[in-house]
C-alpha cells in the first residue's frame, strides 16, 4: 500500500523533472493517519506533527518523507537497535535528556555550520533551547519546543471550595497548604485534590524532582548520587501526605489519571504542556465532567520555583552527513520546514523555541498561553548523563515502590540511591 | 443424552460465556466513538453492546493502510516460516529417521542439543550478526532463527520412525531411490504430521513479539503483533480507544476465521503430535 | 517411474542422506549453533551496543567479570534459614522424593531429577550479602524469582483448567464441539492482541472487571499496579491465551484411555467425578508430565505480558528475566551484561530440557 503511495509520489515528481529524495523521518508522539496538510488546523501532538511533516512532503520539491515507527513505549530501544543496525532514520526526534547518549559516542551529526545554509536561524532559538542541542559547544539537533509539567486545574471545583480569586485558581505555597486546600476540595466537592500518572510513566517522578529542586537539592551532583537526603524525603512527605489523608489516588496511570480529571473527579491534574490544546476542547464540549478549564504553573512549595522540563528536538545520524550528502542536504531541508512551523507545534500547549515565534501576536493569542507564561523561567532537569533513562527508571521504580506498595521510605531511598550510583559508576 | 448431560452443558456455558467476554468486548469497543470512550467504556450493558454504534473507527483503519500492511507482513513471515521449517523439517526427519549413514548419532545428538536453546539466548548475537549483514528490516531476518530451531525435525523423525519398515522396503525391491522414496511414499503418508508442524509453527509466527520487535525498527516491516504494539501505547488508548481496539479487531479476524474453518483439521493434527509426541 | 530407476539408484544412502541433511545442518550451523557460542563470547566482554556498532574496537574482553556483576555481590555468605519459605519447601521437596524413591513410587531417574531439583532450591535461596555486603546487581535475583513465580501459578493454572475442561468437553456431542471451539479460540490471538484486551479489561477507571464491581457498590480493584495483584493479572490474561493446546493435548490422552476401562469402571459404579479420579487421571500421567514441561519452557520465556501491561511494574514485581535481559540490551546498550543474562536463561532452561527428556525416556523403558 505505502508502496504504492510513494511510487506514484515519485511519478508525479518525474513529470515535473525532479527526482524524489526519500527522507526516512523517526518519531513519537503516536499515530495519526488523517492528519492532512493543513498545519493550523490539526489537533493534539500526533496530528499537528504528522500535519506538518505532510506539508513538508507536499511543499518541497523532489522530497518524500516515510515516516517511521511513531509509538512512544519502545521509542529508543528502537532507534538504538536502528543505529546499531546501521540503519538510523534519516531525520528523527529525541528529548534533550537523550542527547549525552547519542552525541557521546559521535552518533549525531554536528550541524553548527550547516544550519544557515539551510536557512534556519539558530540565533533566534531561545538561550534555553540552544542549550538543549548543544553538545560539547557544538549544535547536534534542532530544538521544537520546550515541555514542562503543568498544574491542569478544573475551575468548577476549585470554585467550589473557595480556592478561585480574580478567575486565577488560588495554588498552595508550602506542602502543609496544599493539604489544606486539599482537605477543602474535598469537604465541598467530595472529589480528589490533585491527579496525575504516579503509577506508570515517571510523572510522578517529576513531580517530586521539582519539589527536590524547590529545595535547592539534586538527585546527583557530578559522579555522587545524593537521593538519599532529608530534601528528598520532604518532597516524598509532601505527595504521600496527600494519599495518606485520602486526597489523592497514587493507584492511577496515565489514561486513568487523565480521565478522572476530565471527568470532574479530580481538581488537578498534573501533566505535561502536550495536553493544553486536548484539555481546551474537552472542556469546550457541553456535557458532564470538565467544563471550565485553567492552566497554572507549578505551584512553589519551598523555597524557589523549579518544574521539570524537558526539550524535544530534531537530529541526523552523523552516518547520514559522512556517507550521503545529499539525503543529508534534504534532511535538513525537512528540519528547516519543521523550525518554521514553530508556532503551529506550540498550540499543543508546549512553548515555542523561537524568540520571534515568542514575540509574535498569534503566539499570544494561542489558548490558555498567558496563564503559564512562569514556567519558562523554572524550567529545570537533572544534570545531564548518559544513563538518564536508567536513571528515571530507578526512581520511578522506587518511588512507586514507596506510595504503590508500601515499601518504607528509608529503604526506597537506600535502594535508589546504591542503584543510581552504581548507574553513575558504570 | 440423560440430563445430566444437559447440566453439564449448562453448567459449562457460564464459564464459556465469561471465557468470551473480553473478545466481545473489545469488539463492541471498536464499534463505539472515541470521544465516547475516553470518558466512559460502559454505556450500553456494560459496553458490552455497541450503543451508540458507529464504524468509524474501521473506516479509519483501512483508509490509511497500516494496519493491512502489517497483516500482510504477518501472512507473509508466517506463511514463509512454515513453508521453510516444513522443507528442511521432512528432510532432515527423513533422513535421520529411515537413512543408516555415518556420525548419525552424534548429529542426532548435536540436533537435540539446539532443543535446549531458547530463543532469547540467542537473539543478541543474532541480532549483531544480521546488523552486521545489513539483513534488519526484511522478512528473511524475521524467518530465518526459527527455521533453525530443530524441534520440526524431530517431531518429523518421530514419525518417519514409526512408519513400518515393509512400506520402504517393498519400494527398495522395486528398484526406487532413496529420494524417490521420500517423495513419493514418505511424504505423502506424513501429511498429519506435516500439518501439526505447520499449525505449530504458524501460531508461533503469528505470536512472535521479541525478535520482530529487536530486528523490524521500519514500520514497513512489522508484523501485525508488534504493529499492535506500536499503537497500544497508553497515550494513545487516552484518545483513541476505539481505534486501537478496532485494530485488535481487524488483526484476529482472518485467523479467527481461518482457524473456524480449519478447525477440525486442527484439532485432529494436534491430537495426532500429541500422541506421537 | 520406471524409466528414472536406472539413474537415481546411483546416491548411496550416505549420498541421500547428505542431500536431504544439509540445507537443516547448515541453517542450525549459521543462525542457531555459532550464535549461540557468539553469544557467550560476548558475554565475556564489556560491549556496549551503540559503542561498538561505530566503532568496532569498543569493546573489551572482561573474563568472567560480567557473571559476577550480574549474580554475585560483595560479602555473600550462605545460611540454611537465609530465606525460610523457598528453602523449606526445597528440603522438604528433597525428604519427599527420597522417600518416593524408597517406597517405589517413583522410578530412579524421577528421584533423582526431583531430589536434584529440591536440593538446589535449598541451596540457592541460602546465599545473601552478608554484614555490610550487596548484590552488585539488586535486581537480578528477585527478577528470577518473579519468573519463577509467574511459571508457578501460570502452569498449574492452564494444566489444571485445561484438564477438568478436557475431561468435561470429552465427546462427539455438536453442543460440546461448540464449546471446545470457544475455549480454544483465544489461543490463535496473538501476544499483543492479549495484553490490549487485558490491560483495557483490568484498568480501574474504564475497564469492565471495574464497571462490574462498581454496578455492584464495590470499589475497583487497580490489577495492574496493586502489588499483590499485579502479577496475577498478568497470570489470568496468560492463562485464558493459552489454554487451548494444553486442552487440546489432554483430549488427545483421554481419548487414548481404552473405552473398556470406563465401561468396567461403570460396573463398579465409577462414573462422572469418581470416573475422572481413579480412571481418567492415572491414565493421563504421561500426558500431564508433557503438558507441563511443555508450558514450564513456554511461559519461562514470558515477556509480551509484562512488557505491554505492567512495565514490570510496580516495584519490579512482574519484571521477569526476558524482559531484564532485552532492557539491559537494548535500552542500557549493555550488550555484555545481557548476554551474561542469556547464558543463565540458557542453563536453566537446558536443565528443564534434559529433565524432559530424561522423564520421557524412563516412561518409555
Amino acid at each position: 500500500m505505502k508502496h504504492v503511495i510513494l511510487g506514484a509520489t515519485a511519478l508525479t515528481l518525474l513529470a515535473t523533472s525532479a527526482v524524489a529524495q526519500e527522507v526516512t523521518l523517526g518519531r513519537f508522539f503516536g499515530d495519526c493517519e488523517d492528519a492532512g496538510t493543513d498545519t493550523s488546523a490539526s489537533v493534539g501532538e500526533a496530528c499537528i506533527i504528522q500535519s506538518i511533516i505532510n506539508a513538508a512532503d507536499a511543499e518541497i520539491d523532489g522530497l518524500s518523507i516515510n515516516t517511521l515507527p511513531t509509538d512512544w513505549g519502545n521509542y529508543y530501544d528502537q532507534i538504538v537497535a536502528a543505529y546499531a543496525g546501521g540503519t538510523p532514520p534519516n531525520v528523527h526526534v529525541m528529548h534533550r535528556h537523550r542527547v549525552p547518549e547519542f552525541a557521546n559516542i559521535g552518533a549525531l551529526a554536528d550541524l553548527t555550520d550547516d544550519l544557515e545554509g539551510a536557512g534556519i536561524d539558530p540565533s533566534d532559538w531561545e538561550p534555553a533551547a540552544l542549550e538543549a542541542v548543544t553538545y560539547n559547544e557544538r549544535i547536534v539537533g534542532v530544538p521544537m519546543d520546550i515541555h514542562a509539567n503543568l498544574w491542569h486545574v478544573n475551575m468548577d471545583l476549585m470554585e467550589a471550595a473557595g480556592l478561585v480569586e480574580d478567575g486565577a485558581p488560588i495554588l498552595p505555597s508550602s506542602p502543609e497548604e496544599m493539604l489544606e486546600h486539599a482537605r477543602m476540595v474535598q469537604e465541598a466537592t467530595g472529589q480528589d485534590y490533585l491527579a496525575a500518572d504516579f503509577a506508570e510513566f515517571p510523572i510522578g517522578v517529576r513531580v517530586a524532582l521539582a519539589l527536590i529542586w524547590q529545595q535547592g537539592a539534586n538527585i546527583f551532583e557530578g559522579d555522587t548520587a545524593t537521593i538519599d537526603t532529608e530534601e528528598t524525603r520532604n518532597a516524598i512527605s509532601a505527595i504521600t501526605q496527600l494519599f495518606d489523608a485520602g486526597l489523592s489516588n497514587p493507584q492511577l496511570n496515565y489514561a486513568d489519571s487523565q480521565q478522572a480529571f476530565l471527568n470532574g473527579e479530580a481538581a488537578v491534574l498534573v501533566n505535561g504542556t502536550w495536553v493544553v490544546d486536548f484539555y481546551a476542547a474537552e472542556a469546550a464540549r457541553d456535557d458532564e465532567g470538565l467544563n471550565s478549564y485553567f492552566v497554572a504553573d507549578f505551584p512553589t512549595l519551598f523555597d524557589e520555583g523549579a518544574t521539570w522540563a524537558d526539550s524535544h528536538m530534531w537530529a541526523i545520524p552523523s552516518p547520514v552527513k559522512a556517507n550521503d550528502p545529499d539525503t543529508y542536504a534534504t534532511a535538513l531541508q525537512v528540519l528547516a520546514f519543521i523550525n518554521d512551523h514553530n508556532l503551529d507545534w506550540a498550540r499543543t500547549g508546549h512553548m515555542a523555541v523561537r524568540t520571534s515565534v515568542l514575540e509574535s501576536a498569534e503566539y499570544a493569542a494561542l489558548p490558555h498561553r498567558e496563564e503559564y507564561t512562569g514556567t519558562a523561567d523554572i524550567a529545570r532537569d537533572t544534570p545531564p548523563s548518559v544513563r538518564y533513562g536508567a536513571i528515571q527508571d530507578a526512581l520511578n521504580r522506587e518511588l512507586q515502590a514507596i506510595w504503590l506498595t508500601g515499601k518504607s521510605v528509608d529503604a526506597a531511598l537506600a535502594d535508589a540511591q546504591s542503584d543510581v550510583q552504581d548507574l553513575l559508576d558504570r | 443424552m440423560n440430563r445430566s448431560y444437559y447440566w453439564l452443558i449448562f453448567g459449562l456455558s457460564v464459564p464459556a460465556f465469561i471465557w468470551l467476554v473480553p473478545t466481545v468486548w473489545m469488539v463492541s469497543l471498536s464499534f463505539q466513538p472515541n470521544e465516547l470512550l475516553a470518558r466512559t467504556t460502559s454505556s450500553t450493558a456494560l459496553g458490552l453492546i455497541p450503543i451508540p454504534f458507529t464504524p468509524d473507527n474501521y473506516i479509519a483503519l483501512f483508509r490509511f493502510g497500516q494496519v493491512p500492511m502489517w497483516f500482510l507482513n504477518s501472512l507473509i513471515v508466517s506463511v514463509g516460516m512454515t513453508l521453510a521449517v516444513l522443507a528442511v523439517s521432512t528432510t532432515a526427519g527423513y533422513a535421520l529417521a529411515r537413512l543408516e549413514f555415518p556420525l548419525k548419532t552424534p548429529i542426532i545428538i548435536l540436533c537435540l542439543m539446539g532443543l535446549m536453546v531458547p530463543e532469547q539466548a540467542v537473539f543478541i548475537p543474532l541480532y549483531t550478526m544480521f546488523a552486521d549483514w545489513g539483513w534488519h528490516n526484511s522478512h528473511h531476518a524475521l524467518i530465518m532463527p526459527r527455521v533453525a530451531v530443530p524441534i520440526g525435525v524431530f517431531l518429523m523423525l518421530q514419525f518417519f520412525k514409526a512408519i513400518p519398515k515393509d512400506i520402504e522396503e517393498a519400494a527398495r525391491i522395486d528398484g526406487v531411490g532413496w529420494l524417490q522414496i521420500f517423495w513419493y511414499v514418505m511424504l505423502p503418508l506424513a501429511r498429519p504430521a506435516m500439518m501439526t508442524l505447520a499449525i505449530l509453527t504458524f501460531l508461533y509466527a503469528w505470536n512472535d513479539y521479541l525478535w520482530p520487535l529487536v530486528s523490524a525498527q521500519q514500520r514497513e516491516y512489522f508484523t501485525i503483533t508488534l504493529g499492535l504494539a506500536s499503537i497500544q501505547a497508553n497515550f494513545a488508548q487516552a484518545e483513541g480507544l476505539g481505534r486501537v481496539m478496532a485494530s485488535g479487531v481487524v488483526a484476529s479476524l482472518p485467523v479467527v476465521v481461518l482457524f473456524l474453518i480449519f478447525q477440525r483439521y486442527v484439532v485432529r493434527a494436534m491430537t495426532a503430535g500429541g500422541t506421537k509426541g | 517411474m520406471p524409466q528414472h530407476q536406472g539413474a537415481r539408484l546411483v546416491l548411496s544412502q550416505g549420498q541421500a542422506a547428505a542431500i536431504l541433511l544439509l540445507p537443516f545442518l547448515t541453517i542450525y550451523a549459521v543462525f542457531l549453533v555459532y550464535p549461540f557460542f557468539k553469544g557467550v563470547w560476548i558475554s565475556l566482554h564489556d560491549w556496549n551496543l551503540m559503542a561498538v556498532a561505530f566503532n568496532p574496537d569498543a569493546k573489551a574482553y572482561v573474563g568472567l567479570s560480567n557473571y559476577e556483576r550480574v549474580m554475585w555481590g560483595s560479602n555473600i555468605t550462605w545460611g540454611a534459614w537465609a530465606s525460610p519459605a523457598f528453602q523449606f519447601i526445597g528440603l522438604a521437596g528433597a525428604v519427599a522424593s527420597a522417600w518416593l524413591y524408597r517406597t517405589g513410587r517413583a522410578g530412579k531417574v524421577t528421584a533423582l531429577a526431583m531430589g536434584g531439583a529440591a536440593l538446589l532450591l535449598f541451596v540457592l535461596p541460602g546465599f545473601h550479602p552478608g554484614e555490610g555486603g550487596r548484590w552488585y546487581d539488586r535486581r537480578f535475583w528477585p527478577t528470577v524469582g518473579n519468573t519463577i513465580l509467574f511459571v508457578g501459578l501460570a502452569v498449574p493454572g492452564v494444566t489444571i483448567t485445561a484438564m477438568l475442561l478436557a475431561a468435561a468437553l470429552d465427546g462427539e456431542t455438536r453442543a460440546k464441539a461448540v464449546l471446545r471451539t470457544l475455549f480454544f479460540l483465544s489461543q490463535v490471538l496473538s501476544v499483543t492482541v492479549v495484553t490490549l484486551i487485558w490491560q483495557i479489561m483490568f484498568s480501574p477507571r474504564q475497564g469492565l472487571i471495574a464497571n462490574l464491581t462498581q454496578l455492584f457498590g464495590g470499589s475497583p480493584i487497580v490489577w495492574l499496579t496493586a502489588e499483590g495483584f499485579a502479577m496475577a493479572s498478568i497470570v489470568i490474561a496468560t492463562i485464558w491465551w493459552s489454554l487451548g493446546i494444553a486442552m487440546i493435548l489432554f483430549l488427545a490422552g483421554i481419548q487414548d484411555i481404552s473405552k473398556d476401562l470406563y465401561e468396567a469402571g461403570a460396573l463398579d459404579n465409577a462414573t462422572g467425578a469418581k470416573a475422572f479420579w481413579y480412571i481418567t487421571l492415572p491414565n493421563l500421567k504421561r500426558t500431564i508430565t508433557l503438558v507441563v514441561v511443555l508450558q514450564i519452557i513456554l511461559h519461562f520465556q514470558v515477556f509480551g505480558q509484562s512488557h505491554l501491561m505492567t512495565n514490570g511494574g510496580p516495584n519490579d514485581t512482574t519484571q521477569v528475566l526476558v524482559r531484564y535481559i532485552y532492557q539491559t540490551a537494548f535500552r542500557d546498550s549493555e550488550l555484555g551484561r545481557a548476554s551474561a543474562m542469556a547464558v543463565f536463561l540458557f542453563v536453566i532452561m537446558g536443565g528443564f530440557s534434559i529433565l524432559q527428556f530424561v522423564l520421557g525416556r524412563e516412561k518409555d523403558q
